[in-house]
């Protein structure tokens, strides 16, 4: 396996393990989310982040490697407070916010860079990117809604 | 059920069985897709497909509906059959996907409309929200494809 494979097969594997990560916190965090309006995109959001992780596993097996990745520290402790039903609604849409804008959005960015060889790995990954900056616009706009704007 | 909610259950149904076939046959087509890169996209496409099929099916039991809405069976084995022929190339295919939606507006047009309808359930207007924004995700990548195919250059990314 070459080098650029193996490094492929690497950042699949942690994107997998953070789509999964993240989708198992918004499932919990629908369990007690109060507004329906956030609730109704973030079923959307969740079921999403599921399929994108179900995809980077089937690439990464059909490019020969085995998902072994779980999510860091860091991405665990943000699904804590997410997945937290005591803490409140807009304080997670603020966290999650504030994370994605700073970070994930590079993460994916830095995937889909790594794939530039490796056409089929590429496409599917630039699809996967749009779903997540659809998914940080819808979350931008409905916390504007929350607050009134 | 009152008729308004029998008509927006109605809606809800025939849109997860068209999301439902629209599955099947992107994955016929990925099947025997010759392009790696457009392969990559479809697989992406086709599982969005799927997502929002069980999304709708799922919200659709929560409001108490069932699903029980269907395509046609003869045009849905004949378009899994067409985009898993061999025959038709990559490139017909993605035109006759393409023909069907003259402007990006054409492809959201009837979910916007029942958008505007469901202000007394705000949790299916968000998620049909979100769904309108896949659909216009999944043309504007076709359409991007399309037009890299003709000058042969790789997506953006």
């Amino acid at each position: 396996m070459s080098a650029e494979a193996a490094e492929l097969i690497s950042l699949l594997d942690a994107l997998q393990a953070a789509e999964r990560a993240g989708a198992d916190a918004l499932e919990r965090w629908i369990g007690s989310c109060r507004d329906p309006r956030l609730r109704g995109g973030l079923r959307v959001i969740c079921a999403r982040d599921r399929s994108h992780a179900a995809l980077a596993e089937a690439r990464l097996r059909a490019l020969g490697g085995v998902p072994t990745a779980t999510a860091g520290g860091e991405l665990l402790a943000v699904c804590g407070v997410v997945g937290d039903p005591a803490v409140p609604d807009r304080t997670k849409l603020a966290l999650l916010l504030a994370r994605l804008a700073g970070g994930v959005e590079g993460t994916i960015a830095n995937v889909v860079r790594t794939s530039q060889g490796d056409a089929e790995t590429h496409a599917l990954l630039v699809a996967i990117g749009e779903d997540d900056r659809a998914s940080l616009r819808w979350l931008r706009d409905i916390n504007d809604a929350l607050d009134g704007r | 059920m009152s008729e308004d909610r029998h008509d927006i259950a109605a809606f809800l149904d025939a849109l997860r069985a068209a999301e439902s076939a629209g599955a099947d046959v992107l994955n016929a087509w990925v099947a025997v897709c010759t392009l790696d890169e457009l392969r990559g996209g479809l697989r992406a496409i086709a599982e969005r497909e799927a997502v929002h099929a069980e999304l709708i099916a799922g919200r659709l039991r929560d409001l108490g509906a069932s699903c029980t809405a269907t395509v046609n069976e003869l045009l849905r084995v004949g378009a899994v059959t067409r985009f898993g022929s061999s025959t038709l190339s990559d490139e017909e295919k993605l035109a006759l996907v393409l023909s069907r939606y003259p402007d990006d507006a054409a492809v959201t047009r009837p979910i916007t409309r029942m958008m505007d309808a469901l202000d007394g359930d705000p949790e299916t207007r968000e998620l049909l929200r979100l769904v309108a924004e896949g659909e216009v995700a999944t043309i504007a990548w076709f359409r991007a494809y399309q037009r890299a195919l003709g000058r042969r250059v790789p997506l953006p990314g």
